[in-house]
């Protein structure tokens, strides 16, 4: 249970795919214009991840390995396509104003690398831990820079006026470099937060240490 | 090696072959609702711009003039009375990939309205075409597509002139009223062509408004 949940944790801030692993940015700096496509690509990601992975790792010792890569991109496909076709289906709003990115799940690097890295080689548990912290990690990343980039950039969140009528939309945040720049400072904020953990996770152990001499 | 050959091909193909199943028991759940979904909005829209219908026929074999643009459906709008206008669904390149248009014009040859079914551009900047919150005029609170409502089709369409821009989407601006332009002369050339009293022949509509 612990192994689980340290495997599940490292993709949340350790491991985080952006902003430690610097993998799938391209759809974290497309989408993130408003909160409600952040959450949307976040969870549409996460099942996908979830779901190859699982299959994947169900799978692992009949895959050879020299086809491998192609096997993985048909089981990737399928989730996202299926994903694609449901959203259509019941959030057709959704699916909108997401356009283009989810049928790009499927080369999204996170997925692809994780599957490569880790669901090819592990068990059931540890692969459902590993694809839900990863998930989680990429969606609160993708809301965080959203909610900034929609607030200061268009004085609203998930669509709702936030800001005051005299507030004037910094126009900057919603395109592509203020999309970097926010992005920059989240990677910034979480390598200041790794440290910090780092640093009391090291001064709890000399405690403890410390007590057992 | 042969042998190794073989085995990869056919554990990829059963691979593949279980994808495509399951796929298409997804495809089966979903595709009615998919067809539903844009039904009502298609039809919601329409009834938006013609409140008073009571009928919309389809018009079969409407072509656009412009090989960009595609017409993917046309309807002749009726109250319980008479004919009140023409609204063409069509479809044209913008900036971030096609972009589908309603284009609703009456009998005086004025546009009705204008709304946006599907538009894949910018989020911010483009998609406020599609914002019902983006005006082009804040005092009377236009939007993008409102300010074409009541436009007649022998004004100019320019973008810059007679058409207000979205702020930093030129080209966006550019191509929706080029749609609006070209689905909204079909549709007079259409209406000219019925009133003539010549058999409402689809190809004549197309090639007199190519010809304007």
């Amino acid at each position: 249970m612990k192994k689980l949940y340290s495997i599940f944790k490292q993709g949340i801030i350790f491991e985080n795919p952006l902003l430690m692993l610097m993998i799938g940015l391209c759809s974290a700096i497309a989408v993130t214009t408003n909160v409600s496509n952040g959450i949307g690509m976040g969870l549409a990601m996460t099942f996908v991840l979830l779901f190859s992975e699982i299959i994947i790792s169900l799978f692992r010792k009949v895959i050879p390995n020299a086809v491998r890569i192609p096997v993985f991109i048909i089981v990737i496909a399928a989730f996202t396509t299926m994903v694609d076709l449901v959203m259509k289906a019941y959030f057709p709003d959704l699916s909108k104003s997401m356009g283009v990115f989810i049928p790009l799940i499927v080369v999204n690097c996170i997925i692809m690398g994780r599957v490569e890295a880790f669901a090819s080689k592990q068990k059931f548990l540890a692969v459902v831990a590993d694809s839900l912290g990863m998930g989680l990690g990429y969606t609160w990343v993708l809301i965080g820079i959203a909610a900034l980039r929609e607030l200061l950039g268009n004085g609203t969140l998930a669509g709702v006026q936030v800001m005051p009528a005299t507030f004037q939309p910094i126009l900057f945040f919603i395109l592509p470099p203020g999309g970097f720049f926010v992005f920059g400072l989240f990677i910034s904020f979480n390598i200041w937060l790794k440290k910090r953990m780092e640093a009391s996770a090291a001064r709890k152990e000399l405690a403890l240490r410390k007590e057992a001499a | 090696m042969k042998k190794d050959m073989m085995k990869l091909g056919i554990t990829l193909a059963l691979f593949a072959s279980l994808a495509c199943a399951s796929l298409a028991v997804v495809y089966g759940f979903t595709r009615e609702n998919i067809e539903k979904q844009s039904e009502i909005q298609l039809n919601a829209s329409l009834k938006e711009l013609f409140p008073e219908a009571a009928s919309f026929e389809p018009i079969e074999g409407l072509k656009s003039p412009d090989p960009n643009i595609k017409f993917e459906s046309a309807f002749e709008v009726k109250s319980e009375q008479a004919p009140l206008g023409i609204a063409i669904k069509a479809t044209g390149p913008s900036y971030g990939g096609p972009a589908t248009l309603l284009v609703a014009v009456d009998l005086r040859r004025s546009i009705v309205g204008v709304r946006v079914i599907e538009l894949k551009d910018t989020p911010g900047l483009g998609a406020n075409a599609s914002s019902p919150t983006y005006y082009v005029d804040k005092a009377k609170k236009t939007t993008f597509p409102g300010q074409f409502a009541g436009k007649y089709l022998t004004d100019a369409f320019e973008v810059k002139k007679d058409v207000v821009a979205i702020t930093a989407s030129t080209i966006t601006s550019k191509s929706l009223t080029n749609i609006i332009k070209t689905a909204g002369n079909a549709a007079v050339a259409w209406m000219d062509a019925a009133a003539a009293g010549t058999p409402q022949s689809a190809d004549a509509a197309g090639q007199s408004a190519g010809g304007k």
